[in-house]
């Protein structure tokens, strides 16, 4: 009796924990958001590389609108692991969101860019830069490419914006070898 | 994966530019050439169709004189006629006088007019679908050529040719042939235009951006340009090796001090710098040499005077800044031969030394407030830093040099020496070399060249600005050589107030104000004279002693070229005053027929091509990454938490810890 005690508590506790780690992954997804749109304000408001919180090594550079679908989020510089786990991050060596080019960004498929699987062909999506300017762009082109196809961060002449998450949508477990690119040019 | 993503960002250096509230238009989409490398979003994995280049380079040594051949073969895949516009490195001080297209059986010779000239003639024959080529130096160490109206499937074979003299250090002779150019960081705002082909657009900072900006070959896309090259050595002396430091060659004897050098394997990757080495027998180096060619009334020399040895005198107190580049384009080999370098550096300072290190990327990171001695344990605070450091970003490296450069206070009698670690991938060269030149102060500028195609115009004359030397560091077993070579030069007295007498009062010198010079390096210049006989009589200072030299003036042979390398000297010189030279520099390109900033050789072949040519598509023909570049894969951003399967296992968890409760 008291080794099945012992054996449901311990099952509880590490289920419980477990279940809480993934709660947090997603609350400190939403949370650092809050304080991403403040350090964004002050960006705005012509301070270079504002960091939202004090021991951050990442700010943000830009605001994606996903008009339709009514998501915003602020994009931070550079997109390593622990970036993505606050908001959609910017792929260091790719064009700057207001620069002309292309301009990557990506993030995790189960908390900003889950949005990605509502947008269709024709959408419009809004990245505003530091300097406040908006920046239209009208998606082209959505498919699903395998890991290895590091030609999606080529260089352009153009305005195009690359968004890039996992792939598939639903998938369990992390780590697979598909993404999910939605290719947009400035209107 | 952060290492991964790092190594990926080595395949697009960015370009920061963060826009101003008044967003200029900019590159509007009529501007844009067709053909441009443009991100296929629709034909993934498939590349931009562009003519392909073969190289096949053969150097010609004769002492101190090297004349060099470049053979570059375009063909054009398509099937649609194309024009190819191919940027492309060669050494530093190359002094470029020849251009040759070859269509054919037909062979057209390049004619030198004033750049803007030239580049009316060749529009004009592009447009009446003429072949023609052109050729421009946009860095004295990247140039241009443009093929107009290649055929389809055709091939058009460009030889260029150029003279430069050997580099005499440390008892060993050397030769650095670069292969390809790495993707550089551009700085600046964009300024609107872009001018060619290049993948970025011009900025304020460099206003030539897309033309020294080449698209490149992309890892796994299969396209690769190849090059073979092979050295036809003749020293003069018998020597003791010859040596390749990079690349596997076959070298034969021909007779006695000759030599025959081919890459092994025959073509190779055009992936890094080539460099010969070769050192003469022991007792036979050179003490002085003199080269000269006969031209018209004038004669032409080059000339090299070694000073002596110096003793090792009293070790003065320094300062010593360490300047570590630690962007994007520095990741993996690079960084850590950097590192390496910088560990032995800070091992060999002495506690009566101060230091401080500096790392910059976007940003500058400085390591100490205020340059610190060099205590053990502050040396070993430092080190462990060093250790720590990644790459990241961008190459902002004006800022690295204020924080080095502003402020100086050394103190008196204190020798205060600044040791940059970079691989110079920058744009902005000049606006940087003129921040060097006005702000050097009391400093040495040494300047160190890491990985396997450094920017060696940068290096080279951010060097002769900051009054130090320059070192190339090309693989990760070269970092103990050549950093104990440096050392011995900043430990050692420095020879200053250099000054060659010349017997004939109309001879005219180049440089005329002949650097300082560091241990194992030798007085080169070049000299027009009206008659090379009589004495030359050099003095200087070598710490505390005067140094004095009379030589009656020998010819050690006799080389076509001089002339050319004489006037090329000059040009760098009048570069390096920043004046107004530009009519002198075309007077010097003309007369002498070479090819420099305001000066290009054209080619025309007036041979009716055939065919009326319809569409003519400009193509930029793309360079390789440096090795180290691409070597590694790269992969996407890894975009998934680990938040679903965790729910999932603690639901699953919880649910048997239920059913086993519910049950009991």
């Amino acid at each position: 009796m008291k080794k099945r005690l012992v054996l449901v508590g311990s099952l509880a506790i590490a289920g419980l924990m477990l279940f809480g780690n993934g709660m947090w992954l997603y609350a400190k997804a939403q949370l650092a958001q809050v304080l991403l749109e403040r350090a964004w304000a002050r960006t705005l408001h012509g301070e270079q590389g504002v960091k939202p919180w004090r021991w951050a090594d990442t700010w943000p550079i830009a605001r994606l609108q996903f008009p339709r679908q009514r998501r915003s989020y602020i994009v931070l510089a550079g997109a390593s692991g622990r970036n993505l786990a606050f908001g959609p991050g910017h792929v260091d060596g790719t064009a700057a969101p207001e620069q002309i080019g292309n301009c990557v960004i990506s993030a995790h498929r189960d908390t900003q860019f889950a949005v990605l699987r509502e947008v269709n062909i024709g959408d419009e999506i809004v990245l505003q830069t530091r300097g406040g300017t908006t920046i239209r762009y009208r998606v082209r082109d959505r498919r699903v490419v395998r890991d290895r196809d590091t030609s999606l961060l080529e260089a352009s002449s153009h305005r195009v914006l690359t968004l890039i998450t996992c792939y598939p949508f639903d998938a369990i477990r992390p780590g697979g070898h598909l993404r999910y690119v939605v290719v947009a040019t400035a209107v | 994966m952060t290492r991964k993503l790092t190594l990926l960002i080595l395949l697009l250096i960015p370009i920061a530019v963060f826009a101003q509230e008044d967003e200029r238009p900019l590159v509007t989409l009529n501007q844009v050439k067709s053909g441009m490398m443009l991100l296929k979003t629709n034909h993934q994995g498939v590349y931009v169709v562009a003519p392909t280049v073969e190289t096949d380079v053969k150097l010609q040594v004769r002492g101190l004189v090297l004349r060099g051949e470049v053979r570059q073969t375009f063909r054009n895949p398509e099937s649609t006629c194309a024009e190819a516009i191919y940027a492309f490195p060669l050494p530093e001080d190359a002094a470029v006088d020849r251009l040759q297209m070859t269509v054919g059986t037909r062979v057209i010779e390049g004619e030198i007019k004033e750049r803007k000239e030239a580049q009316v003639v060749y529009e004009q024959a592009r447009s009446e679908g003429k072949k023609a080529s052109l050729l421009t130096q946009e860095r004295p160490n990247l140039f241009t050529v443009s093929i107009a109206n290649i055929g389809s499937g055709e091939e058009v074979v460009v030889t260029i040719d150029y003279q430069q003299n050997v580099d005499y250090r440390d008892g060993v002779f050397r030769l650095r042939f670069p292969m390809t150019i790495a993707p550089r960081y551009i700085p600046g705002q964009p300024n609107g235009t872009k001018q060619s082909v290049g993948w970025s657009v011009d900025t304020d900072q460099v206003p030539d951006a897309s033309r020294v900006t080449p698209p490149v070959n992309m890892p796994g896309s299969g396209r690769e340009n190849r090059l073979r090259l092979s050295v036809d050595l003749d020293s003069g002396v018998s020597l003791r090796r010859v040596d390749s430091s990079y690349q596997k060659v076959v070298t034969a004897v021909v007779s006695g001090s000759r030599y025959n050098v081919t890459l092994a394997g025959g073509d190779v990757p055009a992936d890094r710098d080539f460099e010969l080495v070769w050192q003469p027998d022991l007792g036979n180096e050179p003490k002085a040499a003199m080269f000269t060619e006969q031209s018209g009334s004038n004669t032409y020399a080059l000339l090299m005077l070694m000073p002596p040895k110096a003793s090792t005198g009293v070790r003065l107190p320094k300062e010593s800044i360490f300047i570590v580049d630690t962007s994007g384009s520095m990741a993996g080999t690079s960084l850590s031969e950097a590192k390496n370098a910088l560990q032995l550096a800070l091992d060999r300072l002495s506690p009566q030394d101060r230091f401080n290190v500096i790392e910059f990327n976007s940003m500058t990171h400085v390591l100490f407030n205020q340059p610190q001695q060099a205590s053990p344990d502050v040396v070993a605070r430092a080190k462990k830093w060093v250790d720590g450091l990644v790459s990241t970003g961008g190459t902002e490296m004006l800022p690295a040099l204020q924080a080095a450069l502003l402020n100086q206070s050394p103190g008196d009698g204190v020798v205060r020496q600044v040791v940059f670690m970079t691989d110079g991938g920058v744009g902005n060269e000049e606006q940087l070399l003129t921040f060097i030149r006005t702000n050097l102060g009391q400093s040495r500028l040494f300047t160190v060249g890491i990985g396997s195609a450094p920017n060696s115009h940068f290096m080279r004359s951010a060097a002769r600005f900051g009054r130090g030397t320059f070192t190339y560091i090309g693989s990760v077993t070269e970092v103990q050589e050549k950093m104990t070579a440096l050392f011995e030069k900043l430990e050692n007295p420095v020879l200053t107030n250099v000054q060659l007498h010349l017997d004939d009062p109309r001879a005219e010198m180049w440089p005329q104000r002949i650097p300082d010079l560091y241990v194992g390096e030798p007085v080169v210049v070049a000299v027009r004279f009206s008659s090379p006989t009589g004495r030359v009589t050099a003095s200087g200072k070598l710490g505390d002693h005067q140094w004095n030299d009379v030589q009656s003036l020998q010819v050690t042979g006799s080389e076509s070229g001089v002339g050319k390398l004489w006037a090329r000297r000059k040009i760098e010189a009048l570069t390096d005053t920043g004046g107004d030279v530009h009519q002198q520099i075309v007077e010097l390109g003309l007369d002498h027929h070479l090819v420099t900033e305001f000066t290009s050789l054209v080619a025309v072949d007036h041979t009716p091509s055939g065919a009326p040519q319809q569409t003519c598509e400009t193509r930029a023909v793309p360079v390789n990454l440096p090795l180290g570049w691409g070597g590694i894969e790269g992969s996407l951003p890894t975009t998934a938490t680990p938040a679903p399967l965790e729910m999932l296992i603690g639901i699953v968890l919880l649910a048997i810890a239920a059913v086993i409760a519910v049950r009991s």
